[in-house]
């Protein structure tokens, strides 16, 4: 069954549909009072992994093993005192790889990423990162630097990425041991006087096309870019019928690797839809030209989607606005429902097939 | 919230010398201590209504059978 985890500023939020993906059903906020920056669904053993986080009571993650009834919440989970740094917030969830039983990716603010072995229970900041010789070279953008994508190679199982806002992509070939910068040919045009920097990128969402894993895709503060060679090098795409560079999400079609859709907004300095009219900007010839797809979307409409707000799966695209509203695809972005409306501001949207 | 993450109890009795010993020993502990182990900025504590910061904070000594009672503070939105 369709299902989607729809965090939010006030809760989490599940839709649950049929596999035409018309008529949603919303249920109650559970883990009402924190703030659900990414939900994410665990396919090895059926639970629900939350990124919670609470103005008083701080940064955690949360558990359910039965699909958000109830919930446990991490036992440990911080920084050592020796990083000088304090978790500031927790930000993407992913599960580990169908072998790696108990294992669990967490990115976080400020530019951290943690490893749980056992579900989830306890967290250990992985050091490689967390004291990247590049730190000093960071900086945080408006929402914190909170390191925001964590992909998994589906081929080769040392490989994996991270990327954090502002430091830009980091790839590791040693299942995270050690971290090489990937942000060859991304501009960072708030540098003026060094536009492509080797670090220091603010890359807004980060995604590895599943069929063809040395394939990436990014939307960044400064564009949105394709790789073919596992992030050594990158290709800016805009320009050729996307009214803008400057968005947070992207989303894939998992049986085509040459389809991406985004969502862009005005600029940095007007963060939504341009001219009111929103629109989803589809490729389906890996980048070199975009359609913009507006077909059940309101208009005008003045929105604003998040980077963890949007997602995909074998049969549908979404995503969520700032607003409240949660949009569906079922034809590849060419025609939308609106899944829920009046919720609270949408954090992230995620995918996941519940049976 | 803090009822809600520790399985619905509202109320526990707890014998220790300190605030700060009972606080440590609630379920919801790393929710009320940063990882520093510190009391979180908007998490106020009274004993028998009076804030522990008009005593010695975490390191107020406890008698016999003081009410301790946690509130986050009035904040966000």
């Amino acid at each position: 069954m369709p299902t989607l985890l729809v965090g939010t500023r006030k809760g989490l939020f599940v839709l649950s549909s049929d596999d035409e993906r018309r008529e949603w059903a919303v249920s109650a906020p559970v883990l009402k009072g924190w703030e659900v920056f990414h939900a994410v669904p665990d396919p090895r053993d059926d639970s629900v992994y939350a990124a919670t986080n609470s103005f008083v009571y701080g940064a955690t993650v949360h558990r359910s093993q039965d699909r958000g009834e109830t919930w446990t919440r991490a036992a440990e989970l911080g920084l050592p005192e020796e990083t000088g740094l304090t978790l500031e917030k927790t930000w993407h969830l992913r599960p580990g790889r169908e072998a790696e039983d108990g294992r669990l990716w967490l990115g976080g603010a400020p530019g951290v990423l943690f490893r749980s072995d056992d579900s989830g229970a306890t967290w250990e900041a992985v050091q490689s990162l967390v004291g990247h010789e590049s730190r000093d070279r960071w900086n945080p953008g408006a929402g914190g630097m909170c390191c925001h994508s964590i992909q998994l190679d589906p081929d080769d199982p040392e490989r994996m990425y991270v990327a954090i806002s502002a430091a830009g992509t980091f790839r590791s070939e040693d299942g995270g041991e050690s971290w090489e910068l990937a942000n060859s040919g991304v501009a960072a045009d708030f540098f003026p006087d060094n536009p492509f920097p080797e670090v220091g990128q603010c890359v807004h969402k980060l995604l590895v096309h599943p069929a063809r894993p040395e394939r990436l895709w990014q939307q960044n503060h400064c564009g949105v870019y394709r790789s073919d060679d596992h992030g050594r090098n990158w290709e800016r795409l805009e320009g050729n019928g996307l009214p803008s560079g400057f968005g947070f999400p992207i989303m894939l079609d998992p049986s085509d690797p040459d389809t991406a859709f985004v969502i862009p907004e005005e600029g940095a300095e007007n963060r939504v839809t341009p001219d009111g009219r929103l629109g989803v900007y589809r490729t389906r010839d890996g980048g070199q030209s975009w359609e913009r797809l507006d077909g059940g979307l309101p208009h005008p409409a003045w929105v604003a989607v998040l980077r963890e707000s949007s997602s995909f799966d074998d049969g549908g695209v979404y995503f969520g606005t700032q607003s409240g509203s949660v949009f569906a695809s079922a034809d590849g972005g060419d025609t939308w429902v609106e899944a829920a409306t009046h919720l609270p501001p949408i954090l992230s949207v995620e995918a996941a097939d519940w049976r | 919230m803090l009822a809600a993450e520790a399985g619905g109890q509202r109320r526990f009795e707890v014998e220790a010398d300190t605030v700060g010993s009972v606080l440590r020993s609630l379920p919801v502990a790393n929710l009320v201590f940063d990882e520093r182990g510190q009391l979180r900025q908007l998490v106020n504590v009274y004993v028998d209504g009076v804030d522990v910061r008009e005593h010695d904070g975490m390191d107020t000594r406890l008698t016999g059978s003081e009410e301790i009672r946690l509130v986050a503070a009035i904040a966000g939105g």
